[in-house]
Formats: structure tokens, C-alpha cells, sequence
């Protein structure tokens, strides 16, 4: 493998995404919707409505699962839990946002003609379906980091003070920093399979959209306090969903079948 | 089955023009040498190195192929998609390259146009460039002058020309007979299978059976009884008389001069060369007629 190869098919990928920036508008829109919603419900409702959320009584028994932290008043702690519950939507950003890319990722380049020519060069499966995951991963990563930033700067703005140190931990680094990239990988690549073996970019996306959900599965599970993970088990995920990316790679470039891919979609 | 029992060489310095008609197998063969598509049976082999998985991406780079269609990326600039394919091709200077072939194929102005925006023409001529970017050893064209004006189609065949005086080997595939003679060495019938190989010129001979042109001043007709006492196959048409026998035997010399003895004007004595596309019509349509009797 020539890691000059890769980067310049991931650059490609960069620049022909930057020309067709409507295609990131979705992921930007979710990026939006994604902050504004957590302050409607954690501050601005409460605020409108003259009921602090400590008032409710279901709120302050789930927010327990996030720990105690007796530096918060009750309403400081739910408003941690739902902080916290919103970060998930930030980790399902990247994947939901570059499904559709991913999905179209091989099967758009056959469509366009230049998948024959592409795979005419020395380019290896491996560094060609590598390029094709990055290419959708990491613009969308951008957008979620630029969103999870601001985030992390309107609650400490807007929040009880305290919540934000309190989000600020072990936990939220592994999860945003590797449990969600990682996740990201092992979706895209997925979709990317799915994409060099279907005849049309609709028929990937479709497949595409069941990757979700079982990660959305997780999210609701999180959401209603069934599940929580400690931050030990969350950097096991994380390690064991990078596992799972390799060898999903490997994977990959043996169901591409390179030599049949021309004809089988004739 | 697109191809079946199809089996060639070509040497350095060398042009093989492929054709055939419609679903020959052209473009599978080219998909085949190119690495594309793994053949079911038979091999493909470069240097004496047998293309295969393990192979196919050291092989590939010393392979330049123009496929079907240009298949540019329609976002990316013409300097844009061929600056990618030098990075594909991990060209120690790839800037220096781009501008070579920018040069060459006279794409300047054109340099900073989308691939979306460009003729069908000027889009061929970028993929020709993007083909020979990497300076191969070996090109395997797939219709070249498809779609360009003559005046380019004769700029590419000149560049061909060229490549093999530079010692490439070149596989083309056309439709274009007449550039087919004009340009290769030798031409492989194809349909389905291999029904010819061979230079253009013998490829006629095959054809004509040894036939003779003899051409006389006026109405050919006029000489036909002479004629027939030589030959009873023999036939006219406007000034020119066809002779079943062929030129280099023993009974073209007194046949001329009984011509000349009756007062006929013979101008020229040639044996009958018929164009690659007679020789092309008659393979293809053989094989098709003994096709339908094994049907």
C-alpha cells in the first residue's frame, strides 16, 4: 500500500464534495437542529414556562444515572443528563450525514463512467475503498467537531454553572473522540460494501439506512436511562469497534471481486 | 461467453488494431489485457509476468488504457482530473507531467474548464492525455478517434505513430477500418473469437484468391472475348477487366500481350488488393452464415 495512492484519492474525494457542497447541507442542517433542540428543552421550555426541570420528579430520578454530583442543584444535574443524552446525537452526526456519501460512493462512480478508468491505475482495492471511507468520513467529522464545539461553548453560556465541567470527563473524550469516529468507520464501511455490490446508489442508501439502526437502538436506550456506559467499557467499545473497522476493510476489498465488478453491474 | 479461444501477441514497436462488430468482445478483450476483468479461462501476460491479483497493480502501472468512455470527473477541472491520475500513478514529478501532456495534446486553454463542460471531443482528447500521462510501455486504446474531428483524429493517429517509434506496444480497438489499415501492423478480426491475424495486406490476399486487375484505355467490355479465351471466369467493368488468375502466374504475360495484339491499350497489370473492410465484411459475414448452420 502507497499512502500517496490514498491521499490522492481522498483528495479527490475533498474537492469533489467541496463542488458539490449541497450534498454536506443535510449533516449541516442535522449539526443545527442538533444544538438548538438540547436549549429548548433544558433551558429555554423550563425558562418559558416557569417550571425548572428539578420541579419533575421522573427527570431527577433518571438524571441519577449520570452520577451524583453534589456540586449541581437538582435542576444542574438533569440539565447534565440531557446534555450528556444530546451529545449522542453529535456521535451519530458523522454517520448519518455520510451514509448517503458512502452509499454512493462506488456504485456514483460506476454510474459516472469513471470507476473503469479508476480502476485501470495501480490503486489497490484496499487503498481505493480506504480513500472512499475518509472521503465521506472526515468532511462530516469536521462538521460535527465545528457543531460539538459550539456546543460545548453554549453550555457553558447557557447552562447551570458547573455542567459543563461536569460534561467535560473521561467518558465524553472516549465517546466523542473514539467510540464515535470509530462507529462512523464501521458504518461507512459497510455502506461502502453495500455500494460496490448494487446496481444503483438508491438500492445502497436504502440498505445504507438499516446500518443506523442499531446505533439508534443504543441512543434510545441511552436516552431512557436503560443503558449507561461507564467510561472503561465505552474505550473497550471504541477499541473493539476499530477492530471490527479493520477487519470489515479486509473484508471489503474481497467482496468488491475487482475483476467481476465491470461486468456484474452490466 | 464475450470472448472465447482469442490468442495474440504483440511486440514492442507494435500496432494491433482490433476489429469487429457490435458485442465482438473489443472491449472485454481490452477490460481483459487491461486487468479489468480476470479472464475464466487462458492468461494475460506482460514481459513474460502473468497478470494476476498479486501482479495487476505493479503491472497496471506500465499499462496506459483508453477506456470506452472518458470518464472524467465532471466537478474536477481537465488540470484537476489529470494531476489526481498522476497522484494515482505516483509519478515522482507529477506537476511536470500534467504540463507535458497538457502540451502535447494542446489542452491549455482548456486546462481550467470542468469535465462537465467540455465537447464530447475535447473530452476524449483529455482521457487520451490522462492514457499517456504516465509515459506506458504498453497502450491499450479503446476506440481513440471516437467522437474527434478529423483533425485531431489525425493528430491521435500521429501520436500513435510516434509511440511506436518510441518502441510502445499498442493494442487499438475500432470500428474505423480505414484507420485500422492505415495505422497497424497487423489486424485481428474478433467475433466472439479470433477469425483472422495477420498484416492488412495479406489479410487481401487471403480474400482475393489470387485475382488480377488489368486495366485498358476505353470500354473493357470490347477486350472480354480475348480475355475469355484465357480465362473463362473473367469478367469486365467499365474500363477494368478482372482476371481469375493470378498476377504472378505463367498466363498473365500472353494474355497482355494478346491484349496488346488486338489493339487494346493496357495501362495497368496489378493483382486485386481489396480493402480491409471487403476482407472485414467477408470474415465477419462467413463466420455469421456458418454460425446460423451450427444454430
Amino acid at each position: 500500500m502507497t499512502t500517496i495512492r490514498l491521499r490522492t484519492l481522498f483528495g479527490k474525494e475533498v474537492l469533489d464534495l467541496l463542488r458539490n457542497r449541497a450534498a454536506l447541507l443535510p449533516v449541516a442542517l442535522v449539526a443545527l437542529i442538533s444544538l438548538v433542540l438540547p436549549f429548548t428543552v433544558a433551558v429555554i421550555v423550563p425558562a418559558m414556562t416557569g417550571q425548572p426541570l428539578g420541579d419533575d420528579a421522573d427527570l431527577v430520578k433518571v438524571s441519577l444515572v449520570a452520577g451524583i454530583h453534589p456540586e449541581l442543584s437538582a435542576g444542574g444535574r438533569i440539565q447534565l443528563f440531557l446534555f450528556q443524552q444530546f451529545l449522542l446525537v453529535f456521535l451519530l452526526m458523522p454517520i448519518t450525514g455520510a451514509m448517503a456519501l458512502a452509499a454512493h460512493a462506488v456504485v456514483g462512480e460506476k454510474q459516472a463512467r469513471t470507476l473503469e478508468p479508476l480502476l485501470a491505475t495501480p490503486i489497490t482495492t484496499f487503498e481505493l475503498l480506504v480513500a472512499k471511507v475518509l472521503g465521506a468520513l472526515v468532511p462530516t467529522l469536521m462538521i460535527s467537531a465545528a457543531g460539538l464545539a459550539a456546543y460545548f461553548g453554549c453550555v457553558a453560556l447557557l447552562a447551570e454553572p458547573g455542567v459543563v465541567r461536569a460534561m467535560i470527563s473521561m467518558r465524553t473524550t472516549l465517546l466523542m473522540a473514539l467510540v464515535g469516529p470509530a462507529a462512523a468507520l464501521v458504518s461507512l464501511q459497510a455502506a461502502i460494501v453495500i455500494s460496490s455490490r448494487v446496481n444503483d446508489a438508491r438500492t445502497a442508501q436504502q440498505f445504507g439506512v438499516l446500518i443506523i439502526i442499531p446505533l439508534t437502538a443504543v441512543f434510545v436506550a441511552q436516552f431512557t436511562g436503560a443503558l449507561w456506559l461507564s467510561a472503561t467499557t465505552i474505550g473497550f467499545l471504541g477499541l473493539g469497534l476499530l477492530g471490527v473497522w479493520i477487519l470489515l476493510a479486509v473484508f471489503s476489498v474481497v467482496l468488491f471481486e475487482r475483476e467481476a465488478i465491470l461486468t456484474r453491474w452490466r | 461467453m464475450a470472448v472465447d479461444d482469442v490468442t495474440f501477441d504483440v511486440a514492442s514497436s507494435e500496432i494491433l488494431a482490433l476489429v469487429g462488430p457490435n458485442g465482438a468482445g473489443k472491449t472485454t478483450a481490452m477490460r481483459m489485457l487491461a486487468g479489468l476483468i480476470a479472464p475464466t479461462a487462458g492468461s494475460v501476460t506482460i514481459d513474460g509476468v502473468a497478470l494476476t491479483q498479486a501482479t495487476g497493480s505493479l503491472l497496471r502501472q506500465r499499462i496506459g488504457f483508453l477506456t470506452e468512455a472518458p470518464g472524467l470527473w465532471d466537478r474536477l477541472t481537465v488540470r484537476e482530473n489529470l494531476r489526481i491520475y498522476a497522484g494515482l500513478y505516483a509519478l515522482a514529478a507529477p506537476e511536470r507531467a500534467v504540463d507535458r501532456v497538457v502540451d502535447n495534446f494542446d489542452l491549455a486553454d482548456a486546462a481550467s474548464s470542468r469535465g462537465a463542460e467540455l465537447s464530447k471531443g475535447m473530452r476524449q482528447k483529455v482521457a487520451l492525455a490522462r492514457a499517456l500521462l504516465h509515459d506506458p510501455t504498453i497502450l491499450l486504446l479503446d476506440e481513440p478517434t471516437s467522437g474527434l474531428d478529423p483533425e485531431i483524429a489525425n493528430s491521435v493517429r500521429r501520436l500513435l505513430d510516434e509511440r511506436r517509434a518510441e518502441g510502445c506496444a499498442i493494442v487499438v480497438s475500432t470500428h474505423n477500418l480505414d484507420e485500422a489499415e492505415r495505422l497497424a501492423d497487423r489486424v485481428a478480426v474478433l467475433q466472439g473469437r479470433l477469425l483472422a491475424l495477420d498484416r492488412p495486406a495479406a489479410l487481401g490476399r487471403r480474400l482475393t484468391a489470387g485475382r488480377t486487375i488489368v486495366r485498358v484505355g476505353g470500354e473493357a467490355a470490347a477486350h472480354l472475348p480475348t480475355v475469355l479465351a484465357f480465362d473463362a471466369g473473367a469478367s469486365a467493368q467499365g474500363s477494368t477487366l478482372v482476371v481469375t488468375m493470378p498476377h504472378a502466374g505463367g498466363s498473365v504475360p500472353a494474355l497482355v500481350r494478346a491484349l496488346v495484339s488486338a489493339g487494346a491499350d493496357v495501362l495497368e497489370v496489378r493483382p486485386e488488393v481489396p480493402a480491409l473492410e471487403d476482407v472485414y465484411l467477408h470474415l465477419v459475414r462467413d463466420d455469421s452464415a456458418r454460425g446460423d448452420v451450427r444454430g
